[in-house]
């Protein structure tokens, strides 16, 4: 309401004028009063003796009666403006009641009634309906929140313990590793020195071959030879034999001569002084036969040394074609034990050269695998950290639903 | 001064060697030229070792006996006082009646052997044979 308004404060009627100028007078009264009618003030008044005019005086009467009317209309208004806003205040003060007590069981009451107060009533109950609706969302929200966040809490923690027995395991896994790497430098390194051996025994065993063929060679020679010597052995017993014959029919004639010699000595004594010269040419002759006997005794006797010494060579010829050919045989078991060894050591240096590949290849994937490693491991450490803060957030965030849940434990719905 | 020589004929059988006089040897042989009925292998002068040489003797009764010995060594002319008679002990004393006596040759005795009594003492011999 306009504060130039002016209600029940009655002005003085308003000045008599003169007859003809009177209703001059009158009709500028009531202009005035109108004037002040459309400011808002609705306080004055016309005095109606001071209209004589009838018709003048109806519309003074009038101009009363709708200051009047106005008036009325004015306190009355102002009286439910009161009414109002003292429910508006009731129901302010009850909301920040309800708010502060947090009970939104119940409903609005307010201690005055007015028709314009229902939509501010509905107004406020339909917030509460909302506030309600709001809490018990909130509520179970915070609920779950709880539940999730204790779930969350829980998970962390085993998160943190699994990141722990993680970077645990890692760590023993990165020493593994390394240890393996040592182990696969150290393989190397034996594989290496085992191409290095086999490649020495490989050498050794060529030359091995080389003197097996040589020594079978000889072999062959010496077999080749023996069989030459039994040759000339032969040949030199077929000659002693000769010389045999000839030698026995030597020593025979020497025989026969000693004989001859004898009988001629013999006779020579018996003829006595006669047959002494025949004695002494027979004598002569009989100790040229025995020198023919002795040397040819001397001669069997060599010959018999021969015959032994050829009989000697002959099985040293035999023994040692034996001996060759045993010995080819043994240099030609000995070769395909050889050619086996080389094989098996000409396989040996492939293989430990083959090793000596992989366990580089392994080392290397061994220090990658450990480099990898350490990645993961420095990641873990950092998972971990971050477990922990997790598990830290997820502690506070259940502490921070257990908050809520009581902070909304506070409103009471039912 | 004339020295007065007798001439004997020198033989081995077995390790020993024996003297007899050139006049009972015919001839010196060979026992492959000889029919082995003919020879006389084992004598009281014992068994000869390996040598078949053999001496022809002039035996009694002709048949034209060979002793086998080892070795006949040759003729020697020796002082007859070198020619000595067997002692009659050592005579009564040998079994054989073949031993004439003893020859020295060279300071070494010899026995010197009668060659047709001993072939005629040979295994087998008639007793005339061996009387004779």
């Amino acid at each position: 309401m306009p504060d130039g308004l002016e209600l029940g404060k009655k002005r003085k009627p308003a000045r008599k004028a003169a007859p003809r100028k009177a209703n001059g007078a009158g009709s500028d009264r009531i202009v005035a009063v109108l004037r002040a009618f459309s400011v808002g003030q609705y306080g004055d008044r016309l005095d109606l003796d001071d209209f004589p005019d009838p018709g003048l005086r109806e519309v003074a009467k009038a101009v009363n009666a709708t200051a009047d009317h106005v008036e009325a209309e004015i306190r009355e208004a102002r009286q439910r403006i009161d009414v109002v806003s003292a429910g508006v205040d009731e129901a302010i003060e009850a909301m920040v009641r309800l708010v502060i007590q947090g009970d939104l069981s119940g409903t609005l009451r307010l201690g005055v009634a007015d028709a314009a107060l229902t939509p501010l009533i509905a107004g406020v109950g339909q917030v509460m309906e909302t506030l309600k609706k709001f809490v018990t969302e909130i509520r179970e929200a915070a609920l779950q929140l709880s539940t999730s966040s204790a779930e969350v809490l829980a998970a962390a923690t085993q998160n943190e313990s699994s990141t722990s027995a993680q970077a645990s395991a890692i760590h023993e896994t990165t020493a593994t590793m390394e240890e393996l790497k040592g182990a696969s430098h150290q393989i190397a390194e034996n594989a290496q020195m085992v191409a290095g051996i086999a490649e020495q025994t490989l050498s050794g065993a060529r030359q091995g071959e080389g003197a097996i063929k040589a020594f079978m060679s000889s072999m062959e020679k010496v077999r080749h030879n023996a069989v030459e010597v039994d040759d000339a052995i032969a040949k030199l017993s077929k000659r002693v034999e000769r010389i045999g014959t000839v030698v026995e029919v030597i020593d025979e004639i020497a025989d026969r001569s000693d004989l001859l010699a004898l009988n001629a000595a013999l006779e020579g004594a018996k003829a006595g002084e006669a047959g002494r010269g025949f004695s002494i040419v027979a004598a002569e002759m009989r100790r040229l036969a025995e020198n023919v006997m002795e040397s040819t005794k001397e001669i069997k006797n060599l010959i018999t040394e021969i015959r032994e010494a050829t009989h000697a060579a002959k099985e040293a010829s035999d023994g040692n074609k034996r001996m060759a050919a045993e010995g080819e045989k043994l240099g030609g078991n000995a070769m395909t034990s050889v050619s086996g060894i080389l094989s098996g050591i000409q396989e040996t240096s492939d293989a430990a050269r083959v090793i000596h590949l992989a366990t580089q290849q392994q080392r290397t994937a061994t220090e990658q695998v450990v480099q990898s490693m350490s990645e993961i491991e420095e990641v873990t450490r950092h998972a971990q950290s971050g477990s922990k803060q997790a598990t830290g957030a997820a502690a506070e965030l259940t502490k921070l639903a257990e908050r809520l849940a009581d902070l909304v434990k506070r409103f009471k719905l039912d | 001064m004339t020295w007065q020589t007798t001439e004997i004929l020198m033989f081995q059988v077995g390790p020993r060697v024996f003297a007899a006089s050139v006049h009972d040897a015919v001839r010196i042989g060979s026992v492959r030229d000889v029919p082995a009925g003919a020879l006389v292998v084992g004598s009281a002068l014992g068994m000869p070792f390996d040598r078949e040489r053999g001496i022809a003797v002039d035996d009694p009764d002709g048949a034209g006996l060979m002793l086998v010995v080892d070795a006949v060594l040759g003729i020697r002319s020796i002082p007859e006082e070198d020619v000595l008679p067997l002692p009659a002990f050592a005579a009564a004393c040998m079994a054989s009646g073949a031993v004439a006596g003893l020859v020295h040759v060279d300071g070494a005795p010899l026995l010197l052997v009668d060659l047709p009594t001993l072939v005629s003492e040979r295994p087998g011999a008639t007793p005339t044979q061996r009387a004779a």
